[in-house]
């Protein structure tokens, strides 16, 4: 029933948006002239493709992030299961240790100077 | 089972129904904020105090030319904004209103997705919200919308790591990721008149979360996604008449979602504000003021929003990114073990 709840409501949600996408299909004006499908950059005349090459920092700083976030995800189920256990120590000590080790990888990347944006 | 199936679909159209029947309002909030902050007047000519005047907007986006440049991959460019409004309508499925009422012995739960781990679906969900703008940006194939969408999307996977590390702290505290027990924890005084917040358990946690649904909503003073001096709108460059102002809706809608969590997770959901708990509660009344408190922290979030908005420059791109890597997360991280290592000693 939880499922089913959840599947309405995205049915719900796509099925407004698409509504709302189409109206100004039906509703908007029709009349096209030679410029209306141009590339919009300032008003110039577009000079190359748009899928050029992008700075190497963007890529960096995702990859950076899966790993981080990846490390971060872990600690959910650990803050919760925290609550049901009576072993508390080995659960603080394990935190320790990987949160130690997330301080090392960070520190690593922090000198690698990956994350520099300015030169 | 037909009971249930109805139940759910009203409880969806309340649900979308209050943001979306809340947004011309908001949008309306902010203009005349604006012109209250910068001691001008601001629309309002159209019905009284302009109040018309979200509607007039609406109505003229309807009306616009439905523009598909020859340059675009039209799947993508057509399919971001449908992407971008779903994603940013998921997280309200989760967020209550009021606390579960007791109808003839039966529990009805106010929210759509009854869950357990309703602040992990909400995050998870909400956190998809760059897919709509880096697929709106790419699409384009424009170089102002690229670059657009690259930043937004870079400054919103950095941001969301300290976001998350204030989540695990919070969580931990907590000790639940249901919302209705976080908000029955949330409930009540110390010393007889200081709400149990979160937030006054955890101020630094706070202040990264606010931080971080301001960098996730692309809203001032991180919207260098939009940075109209630098790349003209960003990603939503090429998008004309009502997939434009699809985006422009699904950005308020993350607001107010973001702005609903925030408020569970640090001021108490809809536990009912100091004040307004003197009046006598009875099972018709408790709810009322529970949707009435909600909703009117959710509408002081978003003036915050505005009052930023308004109030402070926009960023560099390399401060920006700096202030998430190299200041917030080392903050989140620091915090989190603090926070274990202060409970984890005053319980021994």
């Amino acid at each position: 029933m939880e499922f089913l709840s959840f599947v309405i409501f995205l049915i719900i949600a796509t099925v407004l948006g698409v509504v709302l996408m189409l109206i100004s299909n039906f509703l908007g004006q029709k009349k096209k002239i030679v410029r209306t499908n141009d590339v919009y950059e300032s008003g110039v005349n577009p000079v190359g493709s748009a899928t050029r090459q992008y700075d190497i920092k963007f890529y960096l700083t995702a990859i950076l992030f899966l790993l981080f976030d990846v490390e971060i995800v872990f600690l959910l189920p650990w803050a919760l299961a925290y609550n049901n256990t009576q072993n508390t120590g080995f659960m603080v000590a394990g935190f320790v240790f990987f949160m130690v080790v997330l301080l090392v990888g960070y520190i690593f990347v922090i000198n690698s100077k990956s994350l520099k944006w300015e030169e | 089972m037909l009971e249930g199936i109805l139940e759910i679909l009203i409880k969806t159209v309340v649900i979308l129904g209050i943001p979306l029947g809340a947004l011309p309002i908001i949008i309306h909030v902010e203009r005349r904020g604006a012109g209250f902050i910068q001691r001008r007047l601001g629309p309002n000519r159209v019905g009284p105090f302009g109040l018309l005047q979200p509607l007039a907007d609406v109505a003229k986006f309807m009306f616009k030319e439905e523009v598909h440049p020859t340059h675009v991959r039209p799947f993508f460019y057509s399919l971001a904004p449908l992407v971008a409004l779903t994603v940013a309508l998921l997280p309200l499925a989760c967020i209550p209103i009021m606390a579960p009422l007791e109808i003839n012995g039966r529990t009805i739960y106010p929210e759509v997705f009854r869950s357990d781990m309703g602040i992990f679906y909400a995050f998870a969900v909400s956190a998809l919200g760059s897919y709509g703008i880096l697929l709106g940006g790419w699409a384009s194939n424009n170089k102002f919308s690229m670059l657009g969408a690259l930043r937004a999307c870079a400054q919103m996977v950095s941001y969301e790591l300290s976001l998350s590390t204030s989540i695990v702290a919070m969580i931990f505290l907590y000790g639940t990721n249901d919302i209705h027990l976080m908000v029955a924890a949330q409930t009540g005084y110390w010393f007889g008149f200081l709400p149990k917040w979160g937030f006054f358990i955890q101020p630094l946690a706070a202040m990264l979360f606010l931080v971080g649904i301001f960098a996730e909503s692309n809203r001032l003073p991180f919207d260098l996604a939009e940075g109209e001096s630098e790349i003209v709108a960003g990603y939503h460059l090429e998008y004309s008449s009502m997939k434009f102002a699809i985006f422009f809706m699904a950005e308020y809608i993350h607001m107010i979602a973001l702005s609903a969590l925030f408020i569970i997770l640090f001021f108490g959901g809809y536990s009912i504000l100091p004040g307004l708990d003197l009046i006598p509660q009875s099972p018709i009344i408790t709810p009322i003021l529970q949707m009435g408190s909600l909703i009117f922290k959710i509408a002081f979030m978003i003036w915050f929003f505005v009052w930023v908005r308004w109030t402070l420059p926009r960023f560099r791109y390399d401060q920006l990114m700096d202030i998430g890597w190299q200041r917030l997360l080392p903050l989140g991280i620091i915090n989190l073990i603090a926070t274990v290592l202060i409970t984890y000693f005053r319980n021994q």
